[in-house]
């Protein structure tokens, strides 16, 4: 389905349940479907869905719910220590994406949206029906936020930095 | 105009998705060039969004079973009364069609370079591969959706640019366009929908390269070819002046189709 995979990858972000996700997606893609004779040609199509995922998730009184309690990351002893580069970049991947999860809903939705999906500011505004002023100062504090989370320290990183990779 | 640390700070979010108009673009460009702080701020930021994406892309999701699910809702849904948009297909008509695209999907598991076979020519592997990353699996790309814009880039490529809008129809409509390479040359990838479905269509000023591939059939005085390379469906063509390319991971004759319909078009 057309676009199915971006949704879905919102959605899970939005729901933490894959379940939960699937079947806001499943909605959105049958609301756009019943409706695609309001869909104006030559506009976006992905930023049509993305708002109406949006609305059928807001409308159900769905709250966004907060990320769910992980492992750390860094496991005592040397033997789980990545070693290859593929196992550098899937910590690191992994890290940046549990420090995405901990932010607040509405952070953690604006750079889904731009960085993740590439909207730009414009339909990011259309798609949340938010002012462009608001998206541009929540997309810079949440940028800021996910750097908080992420520069100070991460011990199994720099272990595999120090390793000499 | 002149911007300086606070303004770049501000207009940051604009720069990064390129939404700055040019006057305070290049004025952002000359703070950067004048002031390595914000330019290492800006690099850094740029960097942590290439992580994130990276990430968050490195996730697997079940897109294909999601998607047969969803289109045998629709199809429930249909049987119970609903139009299919553009289409014109009713009802059970609709659910036989899409059984059809959904036993299609379930064909999809032997994965994509595996069936390749070296009888498949470079351009048509390219073309589906393309398809299959930009289209079915949605790498985030820069698209242009706005058909003026499309137009003035075909013309950059030597494609008239009356051309993108005049596949439209036959109930797809043209959705977004950029280039690519297939088979190391540049190619207007323009993708079309029907609300169900999604189409690509490359288009290429002609030059000296001919078309492989069996004849299947002619339509307009062009003969239409057709491929399997993998798990989409790939039919073209050539007139005096384009390579017209069609790819679509829709039952087979959907991409001849669309051929046949740009074949009487282009």
């Amino acid at each position: 389905m057309p676009h199915s995979r971006s949704m879905l990858r919102g959605a899970r972000r939005l729901t933490f349940d894959p379940a939960t996700a699937e079947d806001l997606v499943q909605e959105t893609l049958l609301r756009a479907w019943r409706n695609f004779d309001q869909f104006e040609a030559g506009t976006n199509a992905r930023a049509w869905l993305f708002r109406i995922l949006f609305n059928a998730f807001y409308a159900q009184g769905r709250k966004v719910r907060s990320a769910p309690v992980l492992v750390p990351l860094q496991m005592p002893g040397r033997e789980t220590e990545p070693q290859s580069r593929a196992d550098h970049t899937l910590l690191e991947g992994a890290m940046v994406t549990r420090a995405l999860d901990e932010l607040s809903a509405e952070h953690r939705t604006v750079l889904l949206l731009a960085v993740v999906e590439g909207f730009t500011c414009r339909e990011m505004a259309d798609i949340l029906s938010l002012p462009i002023g608001t998206v541009m100062s929540r997309l810079s504090r949440a940028r800021q936020a996910l750097r908080e989370r992420i520069e100070p320290a991460s011990p199994a990183l720099h272990r595999v930095r120090a390793g000499g990779e | 105009m002149v911007v300086g640390c606070k303004e770049i700070a501000e207009l940051a979010p604009l720069y990064l998705s390129a939404e700055l108009d040019r006057a305070r673009s290049a004025a952002f460009d000359a703070h950067l060039k004048s002031c390595p702080a914000c330019m290492q701020e800006l690099e850094r930021q740029a960097h942590l969004d290439a992580r994130l994406r990276e990430g968050i892309m490195a996730e697997t999701l079940d897109a294909v079973n999601f998607d047969r699910r969803v289109r045998e809702r629709i199809a429930a849904e249909a049987g119970k009364g609903y139009w299919l948009p553009l289409s014109g297909l009713r009802g059970r008509r609709w659910a036989l069609a899409a059984v059809g695209i959904g036993a299609v999907l379930l064909v999809v598991a032997a994965g994509y370079r595996g069936l390749l076979g070296p009888h498949v020519a470079r351009v048509y592997a390219d073309a589906a591969l393309d398809h299959r990353r930009e289209v079915i699996e949605q790498q985030p790309r820069h698209w242009l959706v706005d058909p003026a814009q499309i137009a003035a880039l075909a013309e950059t490529r030597g494609v008239a640019g009356s051309a993108p809008l005049a596949l439209a129809g036959n109930g797809y409509h043209l959705e977004r366009g950029r280039l690519c390479f297939l088979d190391g040359r540049i190619f207007l990838h323009l993708v079309y929908s029907n609300g169900a479905a999604e189409v690509s269509v490359y288009l290429r000023e002609r030059g000296a390269e001919s078309l492989p591939g069996r004849v299947r059939e002619t339509e307009n005085g062009r003969n239409l070819r057709a491929s399997n390379p993998g798990d989409e469906h790939v039919a073209s063509f050539q007139t005096d002046r384009l390579t017209v390319v069609v790819v679509t991971d829709q039952p087979a004759d959907a991409a001849l189709q669309m051929a046949r319909f740009a074949a009487t078009r282009l």
